[in-house]
């Protein structure tokens, strides 16, 4: 008795694919789409998310945001329409009454500065102040230097972290800026460190790489701004969720400013776990409908594939029948059809996924900046194992009904149809 | 006795019942050269696909080589066809995506014979039918005379006792026709193969040692022809 599946077995059964190309070309292209359809699909949608997702890269998961805003409602006397700032009180007020924060930071931003060189070199930036704790809520890629520091806020330091597109811009020749000085509104700032990072969407104040941090007190003297702070960020401790104790947050500040608590415009609070999950929730869905549209061509390919074998055996009743007559079991027969079902499924969604990676590979490179991936479009390696091991069933589930009627050719069959 | 038939019935049961064997007595020695005359219709493919196990019978017995041939299992009857017995048909019926040799090839492959061996023995089978140059080559690139010597290659790989041949002249023209008689008759007498043959030309049957006729499902006369005197014209259609 035979091995059911040695080397004589397998060119016997390629000899007989690659003998009736035509047909096994188009047996095994409906396999090859549905895989291919479900591979770039995946592939492309794992590329959205990254993408997606980096527009929130360097912002801690846990951060909220207070925005103030003219109140909307009139509230114990008070006209609606006032106009209110957010102070240092507030600051110290969350991080004492809300043991749940983590860091509390205040920021204070100038719009459409214009920081010079010198005569010939200039740019527009916002000009923000900032604590070193802020680095806690949007991280910094340094590309030279370091961030603000505590002492330099103390001190009241007259230095500046730029942003990338402010580099690029005051030094077209490149090259470390650090020591080097800029002068906004007249002053003169000390260059300490260089933020490469390239903020997506999201960003707090207008993008970092437009702007010039400062330390938050030297900004607070430099434009008279008192004890006015414009926005307040703070990150929740481990394992807090963020929506439990911002209606707490809300209460706190609304109170001391004498602001209606449900005022959402006047006190806006920005949760950026909330928008996390809004983007989780959206890519489960759309991930759920890659698979569905992606099985669903997988699995038409499939009965395409029966379908056509199905057609195949009748039109080779003939050479099954001759077979059969000089000395072929059915269980032999059985196996022949089978197998070539399942060499053409797996050849032709091997070659789907092989296919598809490349042009993956095409889209990340064309979606490459500066030598930097900008989103992975690949498909999961376990996404690939677990397509190709559901093609080895599919397969052999392709080949079962034609090779049942396959078995069912008598020998005496050959001799018809003449 | 090689082939012993008692009382066989075949009924074919598609839609109107067709009782094409009524009763089949026949026995052949091993090492005869018989072919089976008869009108269309009465039943020599039948008898003949009865005899290759390729079909069953209804009633009586089948004795082939002292066994009983009935209700075989599908792996039985395989073995049997595929050690025992080659076949010839009219339409050669060689598998079209294969060339000669791999034709020829292929009752060892389903023995289990290597690749090397069987290819081999085929080629070897090929030279002795004058086929060595034309044995890659497909079905379709050769005349119908060289397509039946290799399906009679393909018939005589396994070394079988008996060859069932069909109407193997029956696509052929007369002069090839001639050839693959004389090349059967050569077999028979040289290998001692024990070779039927069903024809319905006089010349063909003419060259074999005895001629069955079968009229209305029963064997009806049996004719000697030892002396190839049974028909005196020239072989011809
Ligand atoms: N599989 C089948 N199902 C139904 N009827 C069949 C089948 N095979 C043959 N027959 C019928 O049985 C009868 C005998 O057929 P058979 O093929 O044995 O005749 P034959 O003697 O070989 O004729 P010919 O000389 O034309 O080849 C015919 O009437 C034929 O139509
Ligand atoms: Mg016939």
């Amino acid at each position: 008795m035979k091995r059911f599946f040695d080397t004589d077995t397998f060119r016997e059964i390629l000899d007989s694919l690659l003998r009736n190309k035509s047909r096994s070309l188009l047996t095994g292209f409906g396999v090859f789409w549905g895989v291919f359809m479900l591979m770039l699909l995946t592939g492309g949608g794992q590329g959205l998310k990254d993408m997606l997702v980096q527009e929130f890269e360097g912002f801690a998961q846990n951060t909220c945001i207070i925005a103030t805003s003219a109140t909307t409602k009139p509230y114990k006397g008070f006209e609606k329409g006032r106009v209110w700032d957010l102070n240092y009180a507030d600051v110290d007020r969350l991080k004492s009454m809300v043991p749940e924060l983590e860091t509390v930071s205040p920021t204070v931003s100038l719009w459409g500065k214009s920081v010079t060189r010198d005569e010939n070199t200039s740019s527009r930036a916002v000009v923000k102040g900032a604590r070193a704790d802020y680095a806690r809520i949007e991280t910094p890629k340094m590309m030279y230097g370091r961030y603000i520091n505590d002492a330099d806020n103390l001190q009241e330091r007259k230095v500046c972290v730029i942003g990338k597109r402010v580099y690029e811009e005051l030094f077209p020749e490149g090259g470390s800026p650090l020591g080097k000085r800029i002068s906004i509104d007249g002053s003169y700032y000390t260059v300490i460190g260089v933020d490469w990072k390239d903020s997506g969407g999201i960003s707090i104040n207008g993008s970092a790489s437009d702007a010039v941090t400062i330390p938050i007190n030297q900004a607070r003297r430099a434009y008279n701004l008192g004890n006015t702070v414009h926005l307040v960020c703070f990150t929740a401790k481990e394992g807090i969720t963020m929506s439990d104790i911002t209606p707490r947050v809300r209460e706190i500040v609304a109170r001391y400013h004498y602001i209606d608590p449900t005022d959402e415009q006047a006190l806006f609070l920005l949760n950026t776990q909330l928008i996390f999950g809004i983007v989780d929730n959206l890519f489960r869905g759309v991930n759920f409908l890659i698979w569905l549209i992606g099985l669903g061509t997988l699995l038409a390919g499939v009965i395409g594939v029966s379908n056509i074998m199905m057609v195949s055996v009748k039109e080779r009743t003939t050479e099954i029948g001759i077979r059969r007559a000089i000395g072929a079991t059915p269980k032999q027969i059985l196996g022949q059809i089978i197998s070539e079902s399942i060499v053409l499924t797996l050849v032709a969604g091997m070659s789907a996924i092989v296919f598809s990676v490349l042009i993956l590979y095409g889209v990340e490179l064309a979606m490459t900046e500066d030598g930097i991936l900008k989103a992975a479009f690949q498909v999961p390696f376990g996404t690939a194992v677990l397509a190709a091991l559901l093609l080895a069933v599919l397969g052999v589930a392709a080949g079962l009904m034609p090779a049942s009627r396959a078995m069912q050719i008598k020998p005496v069959d050959a001799m018809r149809d003449e | 006795m090689l082939i012993e038939l008692k009382g066989v019935h075949k009924t074919y049961n598609n839609g109107q019942p067709l009782h094409v064997l009524k009763g089949i007595d026949l026995n052949i020695e091993k090492g005869e050269f018989v072919s089976i005359m008869g009108a269309s219709g009465s039943g020599k493919s039948t008898l003949l696909n009865i005899l290759g196990i390729l079909d069953n019978y209804d009633e009586g017995t089948y004795h082939l080589a002292g066994t009983l041939i009935k209700d075989l299992s599908e792996r039985q009857a395989a073995d049997y066809r595929n050690r025992m017995i080659g076949f010839v048909f009219q339409s050669f019926n060689l598998i079209s995506f294969k060339t000669a040799v791999e034709n020829v090839e292929l009752p060892l492959y389903y023995q289990g014979v290597s690749r090397k061996e069987r290819h081999a023995k085929a080629m070897e089978y090929l030279e002795k039918l004058g086929l060595t140059d034309w044995s890659h080559h497909f079905p379709n690139e050769m005349s119908g005379g060289q397509k039946q010597r290799v399906a009679i290659a393909r018939a005589l790989i396994t070394q079988p006792q008996i060859i069932l041949a069909d109407e193997p002249t029956g696509a052929l023209d007369s002069k090839t026709s001639v050839e693959v008689m004389q090349l059967l008759k050569r077999l028979n007498q040289e290998d001692g193969i024990t070779i039927i043959v069903v024809t319905h030309e006089s010349g063909v049957a003419n060259e074999t040692d005895k001629i069955i006729h079968i009229k209305d499902g029963i064997i009806g006369e049996i004719e000697e022809n030892t002396r190839h005197t049974a028909w005196d014209g020239p072989m011809m259609k």
